[in-house]
């Protein structure tokens, strides 16, 4: 889901050998070179909103300013980093990658280094799409005609959706955290608290158990639309109809939740649909086979789940490949993805309920919420 | 009186009728950031989610495309008055607000440096003939109107509660992200929809830097910039904090660089330059014996513009001719490194009126030492 970007990443996101070896880093970098067997340098470049190929490769978050990670083949990688050479220092505790420097130039900087590599081979791209447009104009200049430069996207997008045991630990971690603040969240509505200050408890609940981020969206007007916190807001909402996410050590977990003090039939349709599209889950699910799954509920479908049944999630909310509607994807088995139901009634009263899966040869493993989804 | 929302675009549309262009088209990605202004928060007030196009025609008329196309009621509740276009991929949008043959008009673009490579590509595509329109969009836009102001106030009411606040909860101990974080939640929770807390600390900063795991230590100095958003519009408080007690060349250090703002508030005057207001900060201190400390890579200006709209106009520095008019708004920080003490960090919002520079805060910096 798309939340509403902060100015600034606040939170932790220091690299821990222990949460994260630099072997399982090593693994992914090899794993890189052998889907690009005629590279000898990979350009990665990640800002506060897009990076996670560079965290995935560097751990890095950018919390600031843009980065730009200058990967060789053989040889140490550096990473380029906003700011000025005062700002490295702080920058260091968030990557095992020593070589720092500054992204001021990062245009000339990277035609240098590239310049230096192995003769007649190639460049991987990853994440240009995301770079500016001024950044990427620069580095199409600086660095020729004669270097060849392959997008190197698809192919990591494709790594990154397979989890390993150990992110599968950590999404669990991250789970559990988002668990914590979505039951505050339902404390805080049933107690009769309204919309934003339910918001704001769930928010505090999740930072308080070392969640590096918190976002989320919330109704007003009985689950019909999602909105970001702008003010806060004295009015109560009954039934209140949130979209918490929570990231931890990178990886993200988000859930759609309801709060309400009566019998929510509603609540109940959305979840049967989940609870159906669950139960197929298996290798190889289609998204026309969530779709149908979707549309043969008694009921309209919410917009935000018609023709959108979820995504892949890791690190980042909305990883590729998107659960849409008429799309070719299907499900991979290892990936985890955040799957959604939702429905509209006449009304004009919405719910939405979702899940968070790891897909695994006998079907869904539960990742969220960690009770399981009742009828 | 300070410009209406309705006389600024006004201003805006006057620029453009100066021009053959045929309309604006104005873009940004939703990747909200203190330094990167977003000209379609400029033109229909909108902090939009997703990318976001707005078209200002000839005539004054307000398209905004808006994706994700669930957040278009957001939009149409925020901009009445403003045609909303709801799309799930800003070109696709765009087409459809512009109409078919945009081959044949004069169009002028906003934003494009900043967007995605992804985006632009396509944009400039669409729009093959671009004319750069920055210039009509955001120097109209460099005083604010008065709802901005009304909001910086607002913005720097909740900075100030959120310093009284660290002064409160920071103590040996607990990580530079804990505080951080603790600070941009307690910001909500009194109004604001961000914060951009950039905090850190240590016995002898190089610079202010985005906080990470590093557990506070008795003795160290903290510095952070407080930055609220209200509704869509910064203002920001710079402060230094000891986690003990103050050693007296800190605090005599530190008179030095409130010294420095004091004179950058009197040079802050209208028909002053931007470069003029940091040539009287540098003053102070360059009389003291700091001046080579007044350049990069100690520091490279001495304040700066508060979006998120215009971010104008901008930079106190040496390199910003930009005259004063009432209506700005605009930081004047010292923000010193200086070798006896490290970074130190002293700085308020100030709004340009006819008699000068007045800052927003109730109180003025000062050196504070939290009793451990």
């Amino acid at each position: 889901m798309q939340t509403m970007h902060p100015t600034l990443l606040i939170g932790p996101g220091d690299w821990d050998p222990q949460q994260m070896p630099r072997e399982d880093y090593d693994a992914r970098l090899a794993a890189l070179w052998r889907d690009h067997d005629n590279a000898s340098g990979a350009i990665v470049y990640g800002d506060s909103r897009d990076h996670a190929a560079l965290a995935y490769l560097t751990h890095f978050t950018p919390k600031l300013e843009a980065a730009m990670a200058l990967i060789p083949r053989r040889g140490e990688p550096q990473i380029l980093i906003g700011g000025g050479i005062n700002m490295l220092p702080a920058a260091k505790p968030l990557t095992f990658v020593s070589a720092l420097a500054p992204l001021r130039n990062a245009a000339k900087s990277a035609a240098d280094w590239a310049r230096g590599l192995e003769a007649g081979t190639g460049l991987v791209m990853i994440g240009g799409e995301a770079m500016p447009h001024g950044l990427r104009s620069a580095l199409e200049c600086a660095l020729g005609t004669n270097i060849h430069i392959e997008s190197g996207d698809a192919a990591l997008q494709a790594r990154m959706r397979k989890k390993s045991p150990r992110e599968i630990r950590t999404l669990r971690k991250a789970c559990a955290i988002l668990d914590a603040a979505t039951t505050e969240l339902r404390h805080a509505a049933l107690g009769g608290d309204c919309a934003t200050d339910c918001i704001i408890k769930a928010e505090r609940a999740a930072l308080q158990r070392g969640a590096q981020d918190v976002r989320s969206l919330f109704s007003v007007d009985g689950g019909r639309t999602l909105r970001p916190f702008d003010v806060p807001m004295a009015q109560r909402q009954d039934p209140l109809q949130v979209y918490l996410a929570v990231r931890h050590n990178g990886y993200w977990a988000e859930g759609f939740v309801r709060a309400s003090t009566t019998e929510d039939a509603l609540e109940r349709k959305a979840k049967a649909i989940l609870h159906d599209m669950l139960a197929e889950v298996k290798p190889g699910l289609s998204c026309r086979r969530l779709q149908e799954i979707a549309y043969a509920s008694c009921g309209t479908l919410h917009p935000l789940a018609d023709g959108m049944f979820g995504s892949s999630i890791g690190l980042s909310l909305d990883e590729p490949p998107l659960l849409k509607r008429d799309s070719e994807a299907m499900l991979e088995q290892d990936a985890a993805y955040s799957l959604r139901g939702g429905l509209i009634d006449k009304g004009g009263t919405g719910a939405i309920v979702s899940s968070m899966i790891a897909v695994t040869a006998q079907g869904a493993a539960v990742l969220w919420p960690i009770d399981p989804i009742d009828e | 009186m300070s410009m209406t929302f309705a006389q600024r675009l006004a201003a805006i549309r006057a620029r453009l009728h100066a021009t053959p262009l045929d309309c604006v088209v104005a873009l940004h990605d939703g990747a909200h950031f203190i330094e990167k202004p977003d000209p379609v928060m400029v033109l229909t007030g909108f902090k939009a989610l997703g990318t976001v196009a707005a078209v200002l025609d000839r005539a004054g008329a307000v398209t905004l495309v808006v994706t994700p196309s669930w957040d278009s009621e957001r939009a149409r509740e925020a901009c009445p008055s403003i045609k909303i276009v709801p799309a799930d991929d800003v070109i696709a949008g765009l087409k459809s607000a512009i109409g078919s043959g945009t081959e044949r008009f004069a169009i002028g673009v906003a934003g494009l440096t900043a967007l995605p490579h992804g985006i632009a590509r396509r944009l400039t595509d669409l729009v093959s003939q671009g004319h750069d329109a920055e210039a009509i969009v955001f120097e109209p836009a460099q005083c604010k109107t008065d709802t901005e102001l009304a909001h910086a106030r607002e913005a720097t009411r909740i900075a100030e509660l959120g310093y009284k606040h660290l002064l409160e909860v920071a103590r040996p101990g607990m990580t530079e992200d804990e505080l951080a974080m603790e600070l941009r939640w307690h910001s909500k929770s009194l109004g604001a929809e961000d914060n951009f807390v950039l905090l850190c600390a240590g016995p002898h900063n190089k610079a202010v830097a985005p906080s990470n795991g590093r557990r506070m230590q008795a003795g160290d100095i903290i510095v952070c910039e407080i930055t609220p958003s209200y509704r869509g519009q910064l203002a920001q408080i710079c402060r230094t904090i000891v986690l003990g007690e103050a050693a007296p060349v800190l605090r005599k250090k530190y008179q030095l660089i409130i010294s420095s703002m004091n004179a950058g508030f009197a040079a802050a005057v209208p028909g002053a330059t931007m470069a003029g207001v940091c040539q009287a900060m540098n003053a102070v201190l360059e009389a003291e014996g700091y001046g080579e400390f007044c350049h990069p890579p100690h520091i490279r200006r001495h304040g700066h513009g508060l979006g998120f709209g215009a971010t104008g106009p901008g930079d106190v520095a040496l390199d910003n001719a930009t005259a004063l008019e009432p209506d700005m708004l605009f930081m004047i920080h010292p923000n010193q490194y200086l070798p006896e003490t490290g970074y130190l960090l002293c700085g308020e919002p100030a709004v340009l009126t006819p008699q000068g520079a007045r800052a927003l805060t109730r109180e003025q910096a000062a050196l504070a030492e939290i009793a451990l």
